[in-house]
């Protein structure tokens, strides 16, 4: 649907291998240039623009997914990385319109402000809302601690996460 | 809203933010995330000097590359301007990182090829990466006029300081400063352009979509009416994200090549090309009775504005402010001086000035409570200014609007709720037991510190705002400013709702398109919740009259009297009624525009507050602790509370950057930016998050909207004092100079010993 966006990409000849992986769900084989990183297959590619280029260093968490279930700075991984892997990105939390505990969390607490950080921080604390362990702040700032709210919403972002925790657990 | 009403006010309750779903979905659209079909990239080649004359580009090997379509230069574009002091292009740089030229190819990494192609000859210039040096009449000039801004500095001054300080019997005087203050929002600036052969449709995150489409249509030679910016939402900007070059490059990139085109900067760039906090040298001094009375206060400040002006008048304005009015002084004085630097620009950074001026003022302030062996919180108490202003002849004529940041006196306040701010934090702080503080044995030192301030309250410039009751029976407003993230979308909506008498839920938001807006004011200086929400209650009553009076006819009754809105319909207080979709499916669709120019003739609308901190310090690490912090506001009636809480506590702690981490290192023999990265550009992450209190002090603004006054900006201008001064009590070491690093103060300490 979007090949204009690579109708008039220069030839990499050799750079460029057919890659099979699964994002939120859904299986994709693409013939993708090996220096590309998982950000700009997810947005260039799929046009799956949640996760966000804060800094493409690795250092701010904005592009924030998961690979397998694991958190990731999906900036960080390149092309080669992705072959055969589950990848689930922030378009894949809600089903049918609804939204994901951790999504109306951060809704109720106003755990954003210009949201630009917010997916990635949804992404971070996804793995917390999976674990089974109870969590202290601590813990749950750590979890978070690689990414950057330039806001500085993260007493908020705090309360959010706290909050999804907490209705998991009452449930 | 009419007495009959069985309305629920929006005003005063924490009405989800209207913008959020999209933002936790992932689907809200930023700039970046927008992709036109053809849509070529553009790549900015940056110069490596400080400061050079640019003698020749050759381009050639770059346009012949595959997929290039496009090279500007300094010699191939129009000269039109962006700001007074910047052309599209300059064939002079004055900073590493200066635009030099910009290529348009058919992706980024075509683009980043050609970049590597061009040859550039520079005549390599004398530079000067500081303010003193620049100062230095050696210097070479950054910009013709010279380096020191209008060749003197702005003077402000009520009175006169020779009397005030002879009549003082202490002086006391320090130099203070504070650092290059990076906003570094998570979006880098990025814009995208589409010219279709007649018209400009240009994208980028935006504070004042009107304004960015005037200062392309400047730039460029075309008419505004040829032009529509679009503001998609905004990954911050605090104030910093207008006044660049980026939009204009890839609109006439676009209109070159006729296809779209995308200029993103990345992170570096965004940290040179971006706007910073101005870093300021202060030399402040106040004169003082026994009893504690100030007589005189007299304040000198030096700003480095980087390689171009910006918004730096404005700025050094304002950071004088607190200087000249946040203490009842008959006899100020405030001088301030902007000076050119081969460094990047300075600009707007939430609060521009405030935080400055203010970190030396109530430094100073504890300085001159301790010669009078006063406490420092009584020192204010007894100083602050008061309801009734400073003292003082009014100067504006009596048929006009009082300024926000008044130098004159004999002008009371509209609200002014800094005493109870002074006593709320204290007792929330517990400020009896600051005296008796003990310290076990070991390195750690507890202290308690407080500082005040003051800011403008909010009136702005001219607001207009449109209303409009639609064909599904729902309201729209529409409106030309912009929610860059602070949530003036959804306060705005609580005040429309609450002046129809409806549910806020019923209230929709139309922005963000030139095309579609009437003309609104930038969202900054604090003023939209003020300023646009003045303009949406007046286009919602005159709304309400229009809708009452088309449903007269429809429900058959002679006169208005007894007729009010309900979410349902217009009802009368006998009992008729009629619903909204019966009055525009009879009437068609209702709107009204209202402009209103916000403000008051009789008084000085400003905000206030006071911030108060315990801190625990470890003398062998340097480190600081924040144990407790306490923020008090007057930002007169709050009008949805969670989101102000959110403003406040994300104010602080966004300067708690300022306070202990964020400084922008420039090599002063290269003139390189040495940490232009998240990484070396420490930023506050969640683990530095303190537990803020939030405080509102209980205030109605009689002139303001719904009793409200600024809040956007206020949280940020008392953190780096009140910390500074707490970290005195806590060691009985005082560091005037921002940011309080470890090995700052560890080194303070050791020159105490």
């Amino acid at each position: 649907m979007d090949s204009h966006l690579t109708s008039d990409r220069v030839d990499m000849d050799d750079n460029e291998t057919t890659t099979k992986f699964i994002v939120n769900g859904r299986e994709y084989s693409l013939k993708i240039d090996n220096r590309y990183t998982l950000l700009d297959i997810l947005r260039d590619h799929l046009r799956l623009t949640g996760a966000k280029k804060g800094c493409d260093l690795g250092e701010c968490g904005a592009c924030t997914v998961l690979l397998d279930g694991k958190v990731v700075n999906s900036c960080q991984i390149l092309a080669a990385r992705i072959k055969d892997k589950d990848i689930r990105t922030v378009e894949g939390l809600s089903q049918n319109e609804t939204l994901h505990p951790l999504q109306l969390a951060f809704i109720e607490n106003d755990g954003g402000q210009c949201g630009y950080c917010t997916p990635g921080f949804i992404m971070a604390a996804y793995p917390l809302f999976e674990s089974e362990e109870e969590l202290s702040t601590e813990e749950i700032k750590l979890s978070l601690a690689g990414n950057l709210c330039r806001c500085n919403a993260y007493g908020s972002i705090i309360d959010s996460v706290a909050y999804a925790l907490e209705i998991k657990t009452n449930e | 809203m009419s007495e009959q009403s069985t309305h629920t006010p929006a005003v005063g309750t924490s009405y989800i933010r209207t913008d959020l779903e999209g933002k936790v979905l992932g689907t809200a659209e930023y700039t970046a995330d927008i992709a036109l079909p053809n849509m070529l990239h553009a790549r900015v080649l940056r110069s490596p000097h400080p400061h050079a004359n640019i003698l020749g580009i050759e381009i050639g090997s770059a346009t012949k590359l595959d997929g290039v379509f496009d090279v500007l230069t300094p010699f191939n574009v129009p000269e039109g301007k962006v700001a007074p002091d910047v052309p599209i292009l300059d064939s002079r740089v004055r900073f590493v990182g200066d635009e030099v030229a910009v290529v348009a190819a058919v992706d980024i990494d075509q683009a980043k090829a050609a970049i590597d192609l061009i040859e550039v000859c520079y005549e390599v210039l004398p530079f000067s990466t500081n303010v003193h040096d620049s100062l230095n009449s050696a210097s070479f000039p950054i910009h013709s006029e010279g380096n020191l801004v209008n060749g003197g500095p702005l003077i402000e001054s009520r009175g006169s300081i020779k009397e005030g300080f002879d009549q003082a019997d202490y002086v006391v005087e320090d130099s203070f400063t504070t650092p290059d203050h990076h906003p570094a929002s998570l979006e880098p600036r990025a814009a995208l352009a589409s010219w279709d052969g007649t018209r400009l449709t240009v994208w980028k995150p935006s504070r004042g979509i009107h304004a960015d489409k005037n200062i392309l249509a400047s730039a460029l030679g075309l008419s505004p009416n040829n032009i529509a910016v679009v503001g998609p939402a905004m990954g911050a900007g605090y104030g910093s994200k207008d006044e660049t070059r980026t939009s204009v490059m890839a609109a006439l990139l676009s209109i070159r090549t006729g296809r779209p085109v995308k200029l993103e900067l990345d992170r570096e760039e965004e940290f040179l090309a971006g706007r910073r906090r101005h870093s300021t040298y202060t030399e402040i001094k106040m004169g003082l009775k026994k009893d504690g009375t100030i007589t005189a206060v007299h304040a000198k400040t030096i700003m480095d504005t980087g390689a171009y002006l910006s918004s730096g008048p404005g700025v050094v304005r304002r950071a004088g402010q607190g200087i000249l009015y946040l203490y009842k002084c008959a006899n100020v004085k405030y001088e301030g001086q902007l000076v050119y630097t081969n460094t990047p620009t300075a600009g707007s950074y939430r609060a521009l000035g405030a935080p400055q001026g203010h970190f030396a003022l109530e430094s100073l302030s504890d300085k001159a409570s301790e010669i009078l062996n006063m406490d420092p919180l009584e020192f204010r108490f007894k100083n602050h200014v008061g309801p009734e202003g400073q003292p003082g002849e009014r100067t504006t004529p009596r048929n006009q609007i009082i300024d926000t940041q008044p130098v004159e006196g004999g002008v009371p306040f509209s609200s002014n709720e800094l005493r109870q701010c002074l006593k709320l934090g204290a007792e929330a702080i517990g400020w009896d037991r600051r005296d008796y503080i003990e310290n076990a044995a070991g390195p750690i030192r507890r202290g308690i510190g407080m500082s005040m301030f003051i800011y403008r309250g909010g009136p702005g410039g001219q607001s207009n705002a449109e209303i409009s009751l639609d064909q599904d029976g729902l309201f729209t407003l529409n409106v030309g400013f912009m929610d860059v993230g602070e949530g003036s979308s959804t306060v705005v909506i609580q005040m429309a709702a609450d002046t129809l008498g409806i549910p806020p839920a019923m209230v929709r938001i139309n922005g963000g398109h030139t095309d579609k807006t009437p003309e609104s004011p930038m969202t900054a200086g604090s003023t939209l919740t003020f300023s646009a929400g003045h303009a949406a209650m007046q286009a919602a009553k005159d709304l309400k009259d229009a809708i009452i009076n088309a449903s007269l006819k429809l429900i058959g009754l002679g006169d208005s009297e007894g007729l009010y809105l309900t979410p349902n319909g217009v009802k009368s207080k006998c009992g008729e009624s009629i619903s909204f979709l019966d009055i525009v499916h009879n009437a068609g669709p209702i709107k009204t525009l209202a402009s209103v120019t916000p403000g008051s003739k009789d008084y000085i609308v400003n905000s206030f507050g006071a911030h108060f901190a315990e801190i625990e310090v470890d003398t062998e690490t340097g480190h600081i602790e924040i144990i407790k912090y306490i923020a008090v506001h007057d930002s007169g009636r709050i009008i949805n509370p969670r989101l102000a809480e959110g403003q406040v506590r994300g104010g602080v702690s966004q300067m708690m950057g300022f306070t202990f981490l964020e400084d922008m290192e420039i090599d002063p023999h290269s003139g390189v930016a040495l940490n232009a990265s998240f990484l070396e550009h420490k930023s506050p992450t969640i683990m530095e998050y303190p537990e803020i209190e939030v405080i509102f002090a209980d205030s109605i603004d009689p002139i303001g909207p719904f009793g409200a006054k600024s809040l956007g900006e206020p949280p940020c201008i008392a953190p780096a004092p009140t910390i500074a001064n707490a970290l005195y009590h806590a060691t009985g070491v005082r560091i005037n100079d921002l940011p309080l690093t470890p090995d700052s103060v560890l080194l303070a300490m050791k020159n105490l010993l």
